[in-house]
This record gives structure tokens, sequence and C-alpha cells, in this order.
């Protein structure tokens, strides 16, 4: 009975002390904002995987994207606005997953515009019809430039003269992408053994603060 | 394990947010941090890769105070979702005192919800230990997003396919405008300092 009486109020205790500690009153310290609000939880994700590819374009991230455009598309399918954003970032992102850094260097561009515009109409509620069918008309007319572009990059490079093939007993000085020498496989090792010995480090150093004192 | 001093009468207890990539655990923590801040006094401290998704994990320490003088210590972790950090998920998991299981409450992430949940106990096998014995609770992340005509998951769905057989409380939430959060939260110390409470009488 005495057991049961102080379990009681130890789970009293503690109930009232974190009603206290998470009282929501909106008291100073809060600046808790609806970010972006109504759009930003399927565009976050979208937004912070643009960025990543902006930075860096790695297979993961190009992966992640089309797999959020598809699930956008599937989140928005009464939108054909917001449908049409998608199916142009959509595309730029296969056009990116083909190229990878070879793709035009105006495409990134355009994948950040194209973006800024979806995120602005989706977090604009008040924005009418008229307004977001133009911004989405230029951001068509820029794909469409972007397109000609490429087209004419592509026909520059077929026009240019072919180098002779090397000779079947001369190795190539380059290896073909999907070659793979001992020095690049030796490089690529020590590589992500240097990533593996520093994320462990930082791991090691979070684990510290977990250990009781 | 719980980290329990009775010579110092201080206690110290592990929460991970667990559940699918993107569902929402990362968020839950920031509000929490943000929020309350000027109160719990504390730092969160994560690590991301350069695209902002959780690469090892989150982490939100802060004191509760004394509680029937106890000082009681909380420790928030989320996991990363992504399925090929399994490793990582595996050593957050390691001295879990209770578990919040975030699940995407979008329809389009049913089978993930299930994926994470199998994943979860697989882990907390490899440890030794079950959701049957451990506290936890579920919350159902991005019920904000019906308003938007997104579609999404009933509740009957979520608790069939994912707390049907444990019966857990559960917590329709939204994790960005911070709808649940804190009753979540609360449940969840409330269940896991209870749980340890054979080794303070």
């Amino acid at each position: 009975v005495i057991k049961s009486s102080k379990l009681d109020t130890l789970t009293s205790e503690l109930e009232n002390r974190l009603d206290e500690l998470f009282r929501e009153d909106g008291q100073p310290g809060e600046p808790l904002q609806h970010r972006d609000a109504r759009s930003s939880q399927p565009l976050a994700e979208l937004k912070k995987i643009v960025l990543s590819i902006d930075w860096e374009i790695t297979p993961e991230a190009v992966e992640s994207f089309l797999a959020q455009i598809r699930l956008l598309r599937e989140a928005y399918p009464a939108d054909k606005i917001v449908t049409m954003f998608l199916q142009i970032l959509g595309s730029l992102g296969q056009y990116i997953k083909s190229n990878r850094s070879k793709a035009h260097p105006s495409t990134f561009s355009l994948l950040n515009s194209v973006f800024a515009r979806l995120e602005e109409i989706t977090s604009s509620p008040k924005m009418s019809e008229l307004e977001k069918r133009k911004l989405l008309q230029m951001e068509m007319t820029a794909y469409q430039q972007l397109r000609e572009k490429i087209s004419q990059r592509r026909a520059a490079d077929e026009a240019r003269p072919v180098p002779p093939a090397p000779t079947a007993a001369k190795p190539p000085a380059i290896p073909a992408a999907s070659e793979v020498t001992a020095p690049m496989l030796a490089q690529a090792v020590a590589e992500l053994k240097e990533f593996f010995r520093s994320e462990m480090a930082v791991l090691r150093r979070q684990l510290k603060i977990d250990a009781p004192q | 394990m719980a980290f329990v001093n009775l010579k110092n009468k201080l206690i110290q207890v592990k929460i991970v947010y667990y559940g699918p990539g993107r569902g929402g655990k990362t968020t839950n923590l920031e509000y929490i941090n943000r929020k309350f801040q000027h109160r719990i006094n504390s730092e969160m401290v994560t690590v991301k890769t350069h695209g902002d998704r959780t690469l090892f994990f989150d982490f939100l320490p802060f004191d509760v105070g004394l509680v029937n003088g106890y000082q009681i210590k909380i420790q928030l972790y989320t996991v990363p979702g992504q399925v090929k950090y399994d490793a990582t998920r595996r050593l957050v998991l390691r001295g879990v005192d209770g578990i919040v299981f975030v699940a995407d409450g979008m329809l389009v992430r049913r089978e993930t919800n299930i994926q994470s949940l199998r994943n979860l106990q697989e882990n907390l096998a490899s440890y030794k230990k079950g959701l049957r014995t451990l506290p936890w609770v579920l919350q159902y992340n991005k019920m904000d997003l019906r308003e938007q005509g997104i579609p999404m998951m009933p509740i009957e769905m979520l608790e069939q396919d994912l707390n049907q057989e444990s019966h857990r409380p559960y917590f329709p939430a939204s994790a960005l405008e911070g709808t649940n959060v804190v009753a979540t939260l609360k449940k969840i110390i409330t269940l896991t300092i209870a749980s340890i409470r054979k080794e303070l009488l």
C-alpha cells in the first residue's frame, strides 16, 4: 500500500511538472511560424533535395528528387498548374539523371527557378488563377529555351570532327567512364575509409555526450 | 537501460523517435526545442547531411527537474529513417527506455510505415528487447495535410496496420504545426518513468 501510494505521488508529481514545463501558452521564446504554412511539408522535402542537387549531383539525390516528384504528383492530382510544374521538374530531373555533371549549366538555375515558382504558388492561397498561369507560362518558356540550347549544343558536338579511333595496341590515355583501374579503385577505397573515419569520429563524440556522468 | 542513481537520486532515460524517413521525427524535436527552449535550457545537437536529412541522429537532452525527490533527465533521440542507415538506427536504439513511433499519415507511405515498424522490432530483438515489454506510443503525423486534399490514411487504417496487436496510446498529430507533439512527449515520458519505478521504490 505504501509503495502504491509512493508511485501515485511520483506519477502525479511528474505529470504536474511536465504540464508546467511544456505549458503551451505562447510565452516569449516561441518563434514558431507556419513555415511556408500549408505547403511546407511536402515541398520542404523537395526544397532540401533541390538544394542538395545544386550543391552536388549524386545518384541518391537525383533518385530522391524523382521519387519526391512522383509523390507530389500523387498528392496534388487535381491541381493542373501544380501538376504542370511538377512535370517540368520531373523532366529536368530525368535530364540531370542522364547527364549528371554534363547537364547544361542553365538546367540548375531553371530547376531552382521552377521550384521557387511552385513554392510561391502553393504557399499563396490568395493568388489568382491568372497569376498562377502567368508564372507557369514564364517557366514553360524558360524550359523551352533550355531545350533549344541543349539541342544546339548537341548539334554542335555532333558537327565536331571525330578524333581518330585509338589503335588496338595503344590503351586510351583516359579510361572510359565505365572502366575501373587499380589506382582508381585504390583511391576510391582510401576516400571511403577517410569518410568512415571522420563520420565515426563524429558519432563517437556524440555518444560521449550520451554517456552517464 | 535507464540510468538510475539511487544515492544521488538521479534518473536518466533515453527516448527514441523512430519511424520511416521523412515522417517528421526531427520536426518533433525541432518543435520542442524551439517552443520550449526558454524553459528547458538545452541545445539540440543534430548531425545532418548537406541535403539536410538526418544522417546519424538528433539529440535533445533536458532536465525535467525535481520530481518526488528525484532529479529526472530526459534524452530525446531520433534515428535516420532512410533504409540504408540501419546500422545507425540499431546503434541509437542501444539502451533505449521508451519509443515514439512516428508514422507518416500520407496514404502513399502506408507500406513504408509497416516496414519501419518491422525494422524496429528486428532491431530491438538484436538487444533482446521487444515492443511487448518496452513503453512506446504511436504518433500519426502530417494530419494537417488532409486539408490540402492530399490523400491521407484514416486513423482506423493506421491503427489496423501498426497498433492492432499492441493497443498502445496513439496521437494524430502535425509535428509541423505542433499539434499533439507535447501530448506525445508527455505520454512517453510518463510511461517510461512508470516502467522503471520498481527501481525507485
